[in-house]
């Protein structure tokens, strides 16, 4: 439970992931999957986005889900924004619970800093360029090998918790008729209520990309290992690599 | 947040509340919170699982946050929204309600009842006389939609004071409406000033579709909060005995009571 990461114990079996690391993981994939089932649900019962303070069936849109097949009605019978509600707030809380325990961990135990934020180096034009060469073209044995994270790796985890997350939760909330009332400045941030939902509807999208590109990143680099890693903790060490 | 100067009862029933009394008692409110009685600020019903402890921190937390009762945004006149949306139901088919219609709303009557000092009723000249406010806010449905509107009507603390003003254990006023709908708030929204009986919407009477005679404007809540057709209104200390029990037809339906979010 308290070994430090990257502790290689008896054998060829690596400490990749601590215990808040693993838990923090898997709450996240219910809540994320909720948050995202739940926005979906919200979104086909009003499925038009607009700029600005007002948007209503009428009102020039930005987007309208009829111009890509799918008509209102068809949209509104996929759609229960009572159960997307119900479980979109619900799990937002979960959400901004684990983040917030997640984070502070990380800070304190100096996870963050060892692990997850890229060092400026890596942060070069010529480190991340390299970095994706690599991925690219790299072998799916070096893919396999890897116990820390690359470059862009590490740019795309700190792009998330430090901006993609806040972002969709302040878009969130200043859709809030309650929190636009405590805090106006979120109208403002935003431009408005209805900016902000079209906001928080493109990050919906951005999300998606995270997940299948996390997801398809896990398959390619051993992905026995790499699941069973963030289940027990434990990543085996190639052979030829110890 | 506890600065309030004014930390006595909510007004001692049958002594009528004053409006000065009605309006500073909020921040004694508010104040309960962080005394550790927070009982005001929860849901009337919790319901169960994680939903309803998520209905807990979302309603306690905004609270907390809007413990000193801010105002809801006030926009321009050039924001106002050119053809403010109808929604839901637009003109109900009970007979009174087109009755009413008919004859223009002159023998349409609110009935103030419960938990005041003096129940009795006003009619909508009788509400007009009352000194107005007018309010550019937005209204936003939960469906995720919003539109701007200028409101008149009467704040809801003035026809509360006028009616012998609340006794303390009220908690709640109930809203019935002439479509059958029901919603209910506390009394934390009941004494905030813009929360009022509108009877015009951009200068002009409020159409029907937009719920005439009558509508509860309540700025910090959800659409589904701003109940249209008001037939009457109640104060009581418990929503047990209203429709299924949850104090609202959308919440009796699965929506949360309170419509902050």
């Amino acid at each position: 439970m308290t070994s430090k990461e990257g502790h290689v114990s008896a054998g060829r079996w690596l400490l990749l992931h601590s215990t808040n690391v693993r838990i923090c993981h898997w709450i996240n994939v219910i809540a994320g999957g909720y948050l995202l089932l739940s926005g979906i649900h919200i979104f086909l019962d009003f499925p038009e986005l607009y700029w600005g303070h007002t948007g209503y069936q009428g009102y020039p849109a930005v987007f309208k889900l009829s111009d890509w097949g799918l008509s209102w009605e068809q949209a509104g019978e996929l759609g229960n924004r009572m159960w997307g509600r119900n479980y979109h707030f619900t799990f937002a809380w979960v959400f901004l619970i684990n983040g917030l325990v997640y984070t502070v961990w990380s800070v304190v135990s100096g996870h963050l800093g060892a692990r997850m934020l890229p060092a400026r180096a890596e942060l070069r034009p010529a480190s991340l360029r390299a970095d994706l060469v690599e991925h690219l073209r790299g072998s799916s044995a070096q893919r396999a090998a890897a116990t820390t994270y690359g470059p862009l790796q590490k740019l795309s985890y700190s792009l998330l918790i430090f901006v993609f997350v806040p972002v969709m939760l302040l878009t969130g909330l200043a859709q809030a008729p309650a929190f636009a009332a405590a805090w106006p400045w979120l109208l403002d941030l935003w431009g408005g209520r209805q900016s902000a939902r079209t906001l928080h509807s493109i990050g919906t999208g951005v999300f998606v990309l995270f997940v299948v590109v996390h997801v398809v990143e896990v398959l390619m680099a051993g992905a026995v290992n790499r699941i069973r890693a963030m289940i027990t903790g434990k990543f085996r060490l190639r052979e030829e690599g110890t | 947040m506890s600065k309030s100067t004014d930390r006595g009862p909510r007004g001692v029933w049958p002594r009528p509340m004053s409006r000065r009394h009605l309006l500073t008692s909020v921040p004694a409110l508010g104040g309960l919170l962080v005394t550790g009685c927070a009982e005001t600020h929860l849901p009337p019903t919790v319901r169960g699982g994680l939903v309803g402890a998520a209905d807990v921190l979302t309603m306690s937390t905004t609270r907390w946050l809007m413990s000193d009762q801010p105002l809801a945004r006030e926009y321009e006149r050039s924001d106002i929204a050119p053809n403010f949306p109808t929604w839901g139901q637009t003109n109900p088919e009970d007979e009174d309600y087109q009755r009413h219609l008919s004859e223009g709303f002159v023998n349409w009557r609110l009935p103030v009842t419960g938990l005041v000092g003096r129940p009795g009723s006003f009619s909508l000249d009788e509400l007009k006389r009352f000194p107005s406010r007018t309010q550019i806010t937005a209204h936003v449905c939960e469906q995720g939609w919003s539109a701007i509107g200028e409101w008149t009507g009467v704040p809801l603390a003035a026809v509360l004071e006028t009616a012998g003003g609340v006794s303390p254990e009220a908690k709640y006023v109930v809203f019935n409406a002439m479509d059958g709908w029901y919603e209910s708030i506390d009394m934390f929204d009941v004494v905030h000033p813009q929360t009022i009986l509108a009877y015009g919407l951009n200068g002009d009477e409020l159409p029907r579709g937009n719920g005439a005679p009558l509508r509860l404007r309540v700025e910090r809540q959800c659409g589904y909060k701003n109940i249209k057709f008001l037939k009457s209104i109640d104060v009581v200390d418990s929503l047990a005995g209203v429709g299924r029990g949850t104090g609202g037809l959308s919440s009796d339906y699965g929506f949360h009571w309170y419509g902050g979010v």
